[in-house]
């Protein structure tokens, strides 16, 4: 599939802000079965600093510098991306997952996307005994890893409640946990600390589903939405494998993604500091097309 | 230093001499450092006991104080970790318990140890260096990757960046076992702590013993930080660097060695807010603009030094530092990630690593460790378990599993079954640990000696000669017998460490020697923190002492109760409406009585304005900045603030209650006296007297207009006049009682007198015209203007046309005037909330 991507990010502020430095996550990535065919960001106010780089993880990162007093914040990035992924392996032919435990904790190697980058608890993907006890039912003795994998996913769209209104970038997944509900950033984080809390190695990803609007309506403009799901590790040869608990879904050529790493916050699209006083409203636009 | 108390006989001094030993018995199955088991003293601590025993049991006690006094003046604190009261932060703050007998080491032993450490430090740089570049030793499989990714302090950011992870300065925190081997017990690389103190130990006792530091030659602590700073300097590209020494703030348990580090090594004391990165360069924000920083001596954990690149939620750090790392325009010590190595999950593989990177044999052990991330060590933890102590294998990050060691023995079947399934669930989170037996050496207690369990912190530093060992230490005392543990949380005593040597030590101070010394009258820059802190500190005592003043014409005419001059309950009224307006008192209810609002404004620090509540103020201000105050300054604010502090048991009459204010503002006075007379007429000094004469300007404004009108009664301008202490001046003057005009000129536009507002603005004035200048186009800067306006003003007003609306005009042309001062001079938006971090998403 190629998809031509918009994003827009807009901060209004009720006072001018002086300085601001901040950090930017947005602009896609390649590998996987992911191929960037092209990219741009423009930054309002014009005349920013920018310093594009890439992060430890892999992600491409924008450094922007206001020097000069500003009341609006406007990132707009858009890309064309090519997705054709592998098709994932047959589940039960994946290797037991105590094997998979013992092999990463044996990783040679302190790559991005070696599995001991995965293996701890992160801030946002804490070790919350419930959730490994709620994981741990669907990992059985020597059940093969990928297969059970996708068993925990599908309990957690089963058994969780999908609700916008219901947690915030910082509620802790505890919380989000023990009432089952939240949103996708909630769903990835809970199935991370699960699969961890296990020993295995589990990533977050975010990026964009493609929304197939119901039949006969148009899509609607702007109304696409950013989306997160997670990455398990599944022993040398069958590696990395997406997974994502909101849909109930492999990953494969409907997903796109910006950036990979241990949780949100290696990811968050937007990350600084500003200076002054005053409030900030936040405005949001995606879209997703598919070009062919 | 008087050898008085020490013409004793040898009876008797062996009388004293068993008296403090009497009750002396090493614990068993633990070495102890004064005697061996068989009861004879080990020959090093001779001549310790020897002074000891000649002096007399008051001669003793007196040398004890000496001590503790040394202690206090400094002002030696530190606080107990999650101990804090947010509104009161100084509350926390303990006295630094000193163990007045010192660890009394050969030379012979320090070799040893010195060699040990200097080796362990080498080794945990070289693996620091390999995990941050090349990972030869992960590829190689001599480390497991997974040891190294739980850790919190593992900086991915700066993978393969210059200089991360490098150790600039290093501690071991040493034990020693039963056999008399000295063990590595827990690795020091992220920040280490306890130089400073060990600095202070030498000094107090050096004070209490002067006679003993000779007799014994114990070897010098100065040289060692030479070396450090000599490390520090070589480090940097230009040749006369600025080092600054980054704190966490004074919320820190080692608040106060930071600051005395800073002033001892000539570093510069500065937050994450101090600090700004621009264009790749680190800078200091001063009140002469940015000025660059070539060093940063980081005491924040790495992970919390860029909230930009690390830890977003840092509001410690300075964001961008890691560019400016990358760019290598700023050299930060230790390097940003060198925390990853104090894992415990890495002290098992420490021989083989070192067999590994250098090629040698540990010359002092680390106790035996076993990570439980690998299928061996986890069957070997779990076959132990009950003779063993289980610790997590990496610092707890808060979220995580309930951290902190546990003894296996001291748990109960069901916790130990808990612990149990959590190893062999997740055995990478844990390490399993041989249980450490410590040594014992003297406490005094009750009079005699007595041996309790100690650990020994050893410094090293990284010097343009090699790793340079500290010949001494920060020993750590338990108050309990128990010997398997010594935290430094509650009930623990510090002790000076003496390492000995047979012959005569040479002397060495951080002074250099006096030809070399190029004079200097203004020292450094004053970074705008510390300018913002100083100046609000001015404002601070100054609205203290309005306060006091107010309270006390107010009582003052209370008391006299039976006056009838006309006007006298007219006044009382406005001296009582004012204390509200201030904010020193509440609003009244009906029928409160006024000596109870009087008291209010004295001690409730619920009132924001009343003197308790700026005292307290002044306070957390000047603790900020304590590096550039005295010591006797410093005093004076706990001083204040327990004479402020309200009585117990029934409320203070309204003549006690005037006694206080008045004594208050005596102190006050000694701290203006101190001010004028002792501080360096330096930017500091301009500052906090900026401060002063601002506030004050504004204060005599306020109570202008509150009791000059037309028709004011003579009382109330009588009332003024005593609140801006011009009472006799006013006497002298004019032979007849106070009336308006006059009395309008003499406190507002008489040059001549100090209380006027008039010699505040001529002040303000001179001082302003003095600070930096940052514009080269010839224009007036804001300050500098709004000094003009308001010198010409007051010089050209007359006392006949001033009422309440021009007296309003001054007071409001001088909050401008502090307004503009802040906007130039100080951090943004430093005042009222502090500046704003605000994260964005």
């Amino acid at each position: 599939m190629i998809y031509d991507i918009r994003h827009l990010t807009a901060y209004a502020y009720s006072r001018p802000v002086p300085f601001a430095r901040c950090m930017l996550r947005v602009l896609p990535r390649d590998g996987a079965g992911q191929r960037v065919l092209t990219s741009k960001l423009s930054v309002t106010p014009r005349g920013a600093e920018r310093n594009d780089g890439i992060c430890f993880f892999g992600n491409r990162t924008t450094t922007l510098t206001i020097a000069r007093p500003h009341r609006e914040l406007r990132i707009e990035m858009t890309s064309r991306v090519e997705v054709t992924r592998p098709a994932a392996p047959f589940p039960a032919l994946t290797r037991q997952w105590e094997e998979v435990v013992e092999l990463a904790l044996k990783a040679q190697s302190l790559a991005p996307d070696s599995p001991a980058q995965y293996l701890y608890p992160s801030r946002l993907a804490p070790t919350v005994p419930e959730i490994t006890d709620y994981a741990r039912r669907s990992f059985p003795a020597r059940r093969p890893v990928f297969e059970a994998a996708c068993e925990l996913m599908a309990r957690i769209r089963k058994e969780f409640r999908y609700d916008p209104e219901a947690t915030e970038v910082a509620t802790p997944i505890r919380e989000a946990f023990a009432a089952r509900h939240g949103v996708c950033q909630d769903f990835a984080h809970i199935m991370i600390a699960g699969l961890r809390g296990l020993g295995l190695p589990a990533a977050y990803v975010s990026g964009y589903l493609r929304t197939i609007p119901p039949p006969g309506q148009a899509r609607l403009e702007g109304a696409d939405a950013t989306h997160a799901w997670v990455m398990a590790w599944t022993g040398p040869g069958t590696g990395w494998i997406g997974l994502d608990p909101t849909n109930d879904l492999i990953v494969a050529d409907d997903h796109i993604v910006t950036a990979t790493g241990r949780d949100y916050a290696d990811v968050s699209p937007l990350d600084g500091v500003l200076v002054g006083p005053g409030s900030q409203k936040l405005d949001v636009k995606v879209d997703v097309i598919p070009v062919i | 230093m008087a050898l008085q108390g020490r013409s004793s006989s040898t009876r008797v001094r062996n009388e004293r001499r068993n008296a403090l030993l009497s009750g002396y018995r090493p614990l068993p199955g633990a070495y102890d450092e004064l005697m061996a088991a068989d009861g004879t003293i080990r020959p090093q601590w001779e001549p310790f006991l020897a002074e000891w025993s000649a002096l007399t049991s008051d001669e003793l006690q007196r040398r004890f104080g000496l001590a503790d006094r040394h202690v206090r003046d400094t002002g030696v604190s530190y606080r107990v970790h999650g101990d804090l009261d947010e509104n009161d932060p100084l509350a926390s703050e303990r006295a630094w318990p000193l163990n007045h007998a010192p660890l009394v080491l050969t030379g012979q032993e320090w070799k040893t140890i010195a060699a040990g450490v200097a080796q362990r430090a080498q080794l945990l740089d070289s693996v620091l260096g390999d995990i941050y570049g090349p990972g030869r030793l992960i590829a190689g499989g001599a480390l497991p990757a997974a040891a190294i990714t739980g850790s919190p302090d593992y900086l991915r950011p700066v993978q393969g960046v210059t200089g991360a992870g490098q150790l600039q300065i290093y501690a071991a925190d040493l034990g020693r076992g039963p056999d008399g081997r000295w063990w590595v017990l827990n690795d020091r690389t992220q920040a280490p702590s306890g130089a400073g103190y060990a600095l202070e130990n030498r000094l107090a006792i050096g004070r209490a013993f002067p006679d003993l530091f000779r007799t014994m030659n114990v070897e010098r602590l100065a040289a060692f930080f030479q070396g450090f700073r000599a490390g520090l300097v070589a480090r940097a590209k230009r040749v006369e660097p600025r080092i600054c020494l980054l704190t966490p703030g004074q919320l820190n348990e080692s608040y106060f060695e930071q600051a005395y580090l800073a002033r001892y090594l000539g570093f510069l004391l500065v937050e994450g807010g101090d600090l700004v990165m621009r264009d790749g360069l680190v800078h200091v924000r001063t009140i002469a603009g940015f000025k660059r920083a070539d060093v940063i001596w980081r005491r924040i954990d790495g992970d919390f030094a860029d909230p930009l690149e690390l830890n977003a939620r840092s509001a410690l750090g300075v964001p961008g530092l890691v560019e400016a790392v990358r760019a290598e325009n700023v050299v930060v010590a230790n390097g940003l990630g060198s925390g990853v190595i104090e894992a415990r999950a890495l002290m098992g593989f420490m021989p083989k690593l070192a067999r590994e990177v250098l090629g040698e044999e540990l010359i002092l052990p680390n106790i035996a460790t076993w990570w439980c991330g690998q299928p061996r060590e986890r069957g070997i933890v779990l076959d132990r378990l009950n003779e063993m102590s289980v610790s997590p294998a990496f610092r707890a990050t808060g979220d995580g599993l309930d951290g902190g060691t546990v003894l296996v023995a001291d748990l109960d079947r069901n916790e130990r079954e808990v612990l149990r399934t959590r190893i062999t669930e997740r055995g990478l989170d844990h390490v399993g640990q041989e249980v450490v037996r410590l040594s014992t050496m003297p406490v005094m207690q009750g009079g005699r000696l007595e041996p309790r369990p100690m650990t020994l912190r050893v410094f090293a530093a990284a010097t343009p000669d090699g790793w340079q060992v500290m010949p001494g230490g920060f020993c750590r005392v338990s108050d309990e017998s128990d010997a398997r543990a010594v935290t430094m949380r509650s009930g623990v005593r510090s002790s000076d460490v003496w390492v000995t040597s047979d012959q005569p030590v040479e002397q060495v101070t951080l002074l250099p020697s006096p030809d070399r010394i190029p004079i200097r009258r203004i020292v450094g820059i004053l970074p705008s923190r510390a300018a913002d802190n100083l100046f609000w500190l001015g404002r601070y005592l100054e609205r203290s002492e309005a306060t006091l003043r107010l309270v006390r014409a107010l009582l003052g005419r209370l008391i006299n109760a039976d006056d009838q001059a006309p006007g006298h309950a007219e006044t009382i009224k406005r001296l009582a409406n004012l204390l509200v307006a201030w904010g020193a008192a509440p609003a009244t209810p009906k029928g409160r009585p006024i000596a109870a609002q009087a008291r209010s404004a004295l001690h409730d620090i619920e009132q924001y304005g009343s003197a308790a509540a700026s005292v307290r103020e002044a306070r957390r201000t000047a603790s900020v900045i304590r590096e550039r105050l005295s010591v006797d300054a410093w005093r004076l604010f706990g001083d204040l603030q327990r004479q402020l502090a309200a009585p117990p048991g029934k409320p203070t009459s309204e003549g006690e209650a005037f006694e206080i204010a008045d004594t208050a503002l005596k102190s006050l006075a000694a701290f203006s006296g101190l001010s004028q007379e002792n501080m360096v007429r330096g930017a500091g000094w301009r500052f906090l007297d900026i401060g002063r004469r601002i506030e004050r300007g504004v204060t005599t404004c306020r109570f202008a207009r509150h009791f000059i009108e037309n028709d004011a009664p003579g009382n109330c301008l009588d009332a003024l006049l005593d609140l801006t202490d011009s009472q006799i001046t006013y006497r002298s003057r004019y032979m007849l009682g106070a009336s308006l005009q006059p009395v309008l000129d003499l406190v507002m536009l008489d040059p001549y007198n100090p209380r006027s507002v008039a010699f505040q603005v001529e002040q303000l004035d001179a001082e302003i015209a003095a600070l930096p200048s940052l514009n080269d186009d010839g224009m007036l800067e804001e300050p500098r203007r709004l000094a003009l306006k308001l010198a010409a003003e007051s010089r050209t007003a007359e006392a006949s046309r001033l009422d309440r609306t021009s007296v309003l005009f001054f007071e409001q042309l001088l909050m401008g005037l502090s307004n503009a001062v802040a906007e130039r001079y100080f951090l943004q938006n430093s005042r009222p909330e502090g500046s704003r971090m605000t994260r964005l998403a």
